[in-house]
């Protein structure tokens, strides 16, 4: 097998170094402001992610069905990171763990209806606390909702 | 790497041509609003990889900022189909991909579609632009083989994994010998640091 190992020059570290531009203090604080005025926005986007992932979870039977929980991972996780953008860290962190758990239940070819719904539910009530709640309930939620995921992490596991 | 949220340091992306790519319109507003912050003006905004394929053929781009684009892994897809593209010099730019969650099954893919660096969402500004000024960084060495393209894997030299022979010309081999000239003596090193005026 041939291998060729060269060095590209890199436009953008010249770009990057050119007179001008913007100091780190300012572009970031100008960045966080950008992102705040997302905020209504994306809390609708996540309130339809919500029902959207409810919908498909009420049309899950007893068994493991394919189709079904790829629909569901590809709604919870294609928003992973927006909450975090409008100040709702624990709901990002709530969307990780439950696609962690899909993650885990279509590699084991499983299913279970309970975890899931405690995940939707949590979900829930984090968004319409808006961040409200306090820290320490917020955390236990969390922290449960972790230990529901991770009980499949491994294989075997979780029955 | 540790970038100081408070630095007075400046950068400059206003000349630079970005390309995003990313099918969530929340998560492209998140992009969106990050690099205009930043200063940026040029976005080349992708909502497909057949948008950014045909942006890519038409425009040059100093940095790329791809989603995975799902379970699926699209986004794996077009930053393998760039770097063998050939198509000069978009081919070789610094491309960050973010990803919202990665399914096990595709951690590999994601370390070896050849981009620059991973990075998971939620995204903050100061990261963002702490991994913008890495990846940015030159003198980084570009693979090219058949079964990789793109940049160099190796962060750091530790040398070749133990019960393994390495795969490049310049991995050191084997064990390290006695040495065959007698130490430097501690006054020979002690004069080396020895601070001295310089005639010019």
């Amino acid at each position: 097998m041939s291998v060729k190992i060269h060095t590209p020059p890199v436009r953008l570290a010249k770009l990057l170094r050119t007179p001008g531009g913007l100091p780190v203090a300012e572009a970031v604080q100008r960045a966080g402001a950008g992102l705040l005025s997302l905020r209504k926005d994306c809390l609708e986007e996540l309130k339809a992610v919500l029902e959207e992932a409810e919908a498909i979870a009420g049309r899950a039977g007893e068994t493991f069905e394919a189709d079904l929980l790829a629909q569901l991972y590809s709604v919870v996780s294609k928003p992973i990171g927006a909450s975090s953008a409008c100040g709702l860290t624990s709901v990002d962190t709530a969307l990780i763990s439950l696609s962690d758990l899909l993650d885990y239940l279509k590699g084991q070819q499983r299913w279970d209806a309970n975890a899931v719904a405690v995940h939707l539910r949590a979900f829930r009530l984090l968004l319409q606390t808006e961040g409200a709640a306090d820290a320490a309930g917020t955390q236990a939620i969390l922290a449960g909702l972790r230990q529901i995921s991770q009980r499949y992490a491994r294989p075997g596991a979780g029955a | 790497m540790g970038l100081n949220p408070e630095s007075r340091a400046r950068f400059n992306l206003e000349r630079a041509s970005i390309l995003l790519l990313e099918e969530s319109p929340m998560g492209m507003s998140i992009l969106v609003q990050i690099l205009i912050g930043f200063g940026a003006r040029t976005l080349h905004r992708c909502e497909s990889v057949a948008e950014a394929k045909d942006a890519i053929a038409k425009v040059e781009v100093d940095l790329i900022i791809c989603d995975a684009l799902g379970a699926g892994g699209e986004g794996y897809d077009f930053i393998e189909w760039l770097r063998r593209s050939r198509i000069e010099p978009n081919c070789f730019a610094p491309v960050l991909l973010i990803a919202g969650h990665t399914p096990s099954n595709a951690v590999a893919r994601a370390r070896d579609c050849g981009a620059h660096f991973v990075m998971a969402k939620p995204l903050t500004p100061i990261a963002v632009l702490e991994r913008i000024l890495w990846i940015a960084r030159e003198g980084r060495r570009f693979v090219e083989c058949d079964t990789y393209m793109g940049p160099d894997r190796r962060f750091k030299n530790e040398g070749v994994p133990a019960g393994m022979a390495g795969r490049r010309r310049d991995d050191l081999h084997g064990e390290i010998g006695q040495a065959e000239d007698p130490n430097m003596d501690q006054e020979v090193i002690d004069s080396l640091m020895k601070t001295r005026r310089v005639e010019l």
